[in-house]
């Protein structure tokens, strides 16, 4: 079986805050429609850049805000099935976005009982395939998957 | 990110919102938002078809706003209008089993009278 990424990975550095958050979503979106990624998943990878920025933007600390987050996203194909990673690394404080699987958030049973805490967290695994973290040199390193089917 | 409203009667707001609501979406509009659907007198549709991005952020708006209405025995409803990208955020957070969510306006306004 053959697999191989089209392009080298697209990089983007960015501060810590929301409206570069914003234009991190931009490079995204043109970075992914470049490599012909389709647009149903450029708006779950959108979602989870979106929640994996504001986390670290909200509970990353002072070291995360001053320090630039490095954007990583390539697209590998084999066969007829894609893959796109999309890699964000940043300085703040160690937190696994991966830990638990997907769906682990449990769902408010009404409105009464609805919290805001670990919604972010949520979207990030609903709308992933896969998560992988690593933390190394003071990094926290989370790596969002996002796979589909090429129609022949 | 716009938002607009419009009082339908005495008892009815539409709040209409546009855009993107991203984390810098939300927080352009969590103030004016939370204040228009709080002055509302009985009930609240907010109006999501042009929303063309829905973070947590932004559902987090939705919910404090929902839970004001209901504490004072109101109600708000959402209205997507067919909007496939916002209907599917609400699914997969489980929302629109919290909010009553509508792609008719006039299927979420009568909810509010019921």
């Amino acid at each position: 079986m053959s697999s191989s990424a089209t392009q080298p990975p697209a990089e983007l550095m960015i501060r810590g805050d929301t409206w570069d958050a914003r234009r991190a979503s931009t490079w995204l979106a043109s970075v992914a429609l470049a490599q012909s990624v389709p647009a149903a998943h450029i708006v779950r990878l959108d979602h989870c850049l979106d929640e994996a920025l504001a986390n670290v933007i909200a509970h990353g600390g002072p070291t995360a805000l001053a320090s630039p987050v490095r954007l990583q996203f390539s697209v590998r194909r084999s066969q007829d099935i894609c893959t796109a990673e999309l890699s964000v690394a940043d300085a703040g404080v160690p937190f696994d976005a991966s830990a638990g699987p997907p769906g682990s958030t449990p769902r408010p049973a009404s409105l009464a009982e609805a919290k805001p805490e670990g919604l972010g967290l949520l979207m990030i695994r609903k709308f992933s395939d896969e998560l992988s973290y690593r933390r190394s040199e003071g990094h926290n390193h989370l790596t969002i998957t996002v796979s589909w089917t090429e129609a022949a | 990110m716009a938002i607009q409203y419009e009082d339908v009667n005495d008892d009815i707001r539409r709040i209409y919102l546009r855009g993107r609501l991203d984390t810098a979406g939300s927080e352009q509009i969590a103030t004016e938002f939370a204040a228009l659907a709080e002055s509302a007198k009985r009930g609240v549709v907010v109006n999501l078809s042009d929303v063309t991005f829905l973070s947590s952020m932004g559902i987090r708006a939705l919910i404090a706003s929902a839970k004001a209405q209901q504490a004072k025995g109101g109600r708000m409803v959402l209205h997507v209008g067919g909007n496939d990208v916002v209907a599917r955020t609400l699914e997969a957070t489980g929302i629109d089993e919290l909010i009553p969510t509508f792609d008719d306006e006039a299927d979420a306004e009568r909810a509010l009278l019921d």
